[in-house]
């Protein structure tokens, strides 16, 4: 059982409870019927109803949390159970002709428990209902918030922006943003053709992503153009990762289909923020990008 | 009928279309909703029988972009087009010993190469212009259109020159929420919200050859291209053609009955055709003026009286109203904002 059970102990105890009480009562009141009275169909029947109902009840607590509508639905199954119950004790119990409750237990609790469940389906649906609802505005918002690009398992430049956006509220702290594209994609493209293309940009982004610490974002920007924001991190821990990642994509060798390895090379640009919007610093890590492409020294 | 029409089926659908589906089924779409409404069926396009419309190529990009709402969508499919695998044509393109060359396919063969645009090439001394114009009509898929003609052919320009050709880029439609793409897939000499959508270079990159040419290769695919063209308008649409007729004599252009007399139709019959083209005579009419008062502007120096005395404008308030009403913009305003580019593109 998990941890739902433990949630009803005290429904459960409850039940188990009145089970008891009506044994107790039975064998009080009446007398115990001899062994050839004694009706096995008639026991096997209701004995397994009784039986299935329990079952159904602890199945209901095993997988809901407490509330409105698991009490109607455990408390009709309860009810059912009880009545069953009644039934199968009166197959081993002869009460005396004056002793009426037990009609109660019986003829009573069937039609009550039947009320309780089939209110507590009733609102079991509403409340399906109502989840759904809440699933579907969770989706959107995620799905609103992260963008994800057609092309890699990355993000795209709209969610980029947000996001710097975001850690660029946190003034106290620097964020740098570091671009990263290939060498003369466009030609590389060409050569291997755009499938193997498209799988180089997918398995670059995964080894890009390999190089980050946690806190990290990796977002394609465009095209062959990637984009990691790094929170709270200065000029030198940016630089350095920034070497680091141009390390990592200089030593991958990628495979094309036919097996043959085509190298790459990357050029980064890096960009430090000093009371930058998102575009202003997105702006400056291009330039600084673009430097570094020309071959001239890099200036942020 | 002159030059090619909107809804004439002559594409093959084995080409260029077929370069957009070949995306979009990479990316795991299904083929049967790419091909809604454009009365393609796969088996018939493996055959090779298919052929389409320019209208059912935009259906076709329509439901592209609807599929795969992605910016880089244009781009992407651009960078594929050329050149291409389409016969005579990407012979001629990939056998170009220049960039002239390279741009009389897309300015002479548009039918072939690129039937949704037609191209006009203007060189001055210091700049060459290629202005794409509107061959049918492109409607809502204009600016797609556009951004995959201009990343194609900056493209295909730079894999046969084997250099970064520094283009600007001259663009009608305002700036788009998604500038990240023209950036890297154009370049970062991007003007929005102009008059013309346009590429400029400096004029010295016309004539520097390219390696890997063929001379012969060059000439025999264009004897092989020029009998698919139209004898009266060569690569053009219908559409174009009728532009290029007002634009050749812009200071005193044909009326509707004489651009439908070398036609051998009605003038009523020439308004129906155009009409389905998606414009009318008063239209193109503006469109070419508008073209070349920008051009005399931008590229050639001259000044606002000179450009109203060269369209046969009596006087220069006339002409103010009616730069006015073609483009939104005085005159004046139009010249300054084409000198900051110019200035900003290539400083002296």
């Amino acid at each position: 059982m998990g941890n739902m059970t433990a949630l009803h102990r005290w429904s459960i105890a409850a039940i188990v409870a009145i089970g008891l009480c009506i044994l107790i009562l039975n064998l009080a009141v009446g007398a115990l019927k001899p062994a050839a009275d004694i009706a096995w169909l008639d026991i096997a029947g209701e004995g397994g109803a009784a039986l299935l109902s329990l079952m159904w009840t602890v199945f209901i607590f095993n997988s809901r949390p407490a509330g409105w509508v698991t009490r109607l639905l455990s408390g009709g199954l309860a009810f059912i159970f009880f009545s069953y119950w009644q039934d199968v004790l009166d197959e081993f119990i002869q009460l005396p002709a004056h002793v009426h409750w037990d009609h109660w237990v019986e003829s009573g609790s069937m039609p009550l428990g039947m009320i309780l469940l089939t209110l507590g389906i009733y609102h079991w649906h509403r409340e399906q209902q109502a989840i759904n609802r809440q699933l579907l505005k969770r989706e959107r918002i995620f799905r609103e918030h992260r963008s994800f690009d057609a092309l890699t398992p990355l993000s795209d430049a709209r969610y980029l922006r947000e996001q710097l956006a975001l850690e660029l509220q946190h003034t106290q702290q620097p964020v740098s943003l570091i671009m990263i594209d290939l060498h003369c994609f466009d030609h590389s493209r060409r050569l291997l053709g755009s499938a193997d293309g498209d799988r180089l940009l997918r398995e670059l982004s995964e080894l890009l992503v390999l190089n980050l610490r946690q806190k990290d974002l990796l977002c394609r920007y465009a095209g062959d153009r990637f984009a990691v924001v790094l929170p709270a991190t200065e000029r030198l821990i940016a630089e350095n990762l920034g070497r680091e990642l141009k390390q990592a994509a200089d030593h991958f060798a990628f495979k094309t289909r036919r097996g043959e390895t085509h190298r790459v090379t990357v050029h980064t640009g890096l960009a430090v923020s000093h009371h930058d919007s998102a575009d202003s610093l997105i702006e400056r890590a291009n330039r600084c990008l673009l430097q570094s492409r020309s071959g001239q020294p890099q200036v942020a | 009928m002159n030059g090619y029409l909107a809804d004439q089926a002559f594409i093959p659908a084995h080409h260029q279309p077929a370069v957009l589906i070949d995306l979009i089924h990479d990316q795991g779409i299904d083929l049967n909703r790419l091909l809604r409404h454009t009365g393609l069926f796969q088996e018939q396009i493996l055959s090779g029988e298919a052929r389409l419309s320019p209208h059912g190529w935009l259906q076709l990009i329509h439901n592209a972009r609807r599929l795969l709402p992605d910016p880089e969508l244009s781009f992407r499919y651009g960078q594929r087009l050329f050149p291409g695998h389409y016969g005579a044509i990407s012979a001629l393109l990939g056998n170009a010993g220049n960039l002239h060359d390279a741009l009389q396919v897309f300015t002479g063969f548009s039918k072939l190469v690129f039937p949704l645009l037609g191209a006009r090439l203007t060189v001055t001394d210091r700049h060459l212009c290629l202005h794409w114009l509107d061959s049918c009509g492109n409607g809502s898929e204009h600016r797609f259109v556009v951004e995959a003609a201009m990343a194609g052919l900056a493209s295909v320009t730079r894999w046969l020159s084997g250099e970064r050709l520094p283009w600007a880029f001259q663009f009608r439609h305002a700036r788009p929420s998604y500038p990240e793409q023209y950036q890297v897939h154009l370049g970062d000499t991007l003007y929005f919200d102009g008059q013309l959508d346009a590429m400029i270079l400096p004029r010295h990159y016309l004539e520097s050859p390219w390696p890997g040419a063929s001379t012969i290769a060059w000439r025999a695919a264009k004897q092989q291209c020029q009998p698919q063209l139209d004898p009266l308008a060569g690569g053009d649409s219908f559409r174009l053609y009728l532009y290029r007729q007002l634009l050749q004599n812009v200071a005193s252009p044909p009326s509707l009955q004489q651009l439908a007399n070398p036609l051998q139709c009605s003038p009523a019959t020439l308004k129906r055709r155009l009409r389905d083209q998606g414009c009318h005579y008063q239209q193109l009419l503006d469109q070419a003026r508008l073209h070349q008062a920008i051009h005399w502007l931008q590229f050639h120096g001259y000044s606002t009286e000179q450009v109203a005395r060269q369209l046969n404008f009596t006087d220069s308030t006339n002409f103010r109203r009616s730069f006015k009403r073609w483009s939104g913009l005085t005159p004046a305003a139009c010249q300054r904002a084409l000198a900051a580019t110019m200035g900003s593109l290539y400083p002296a």
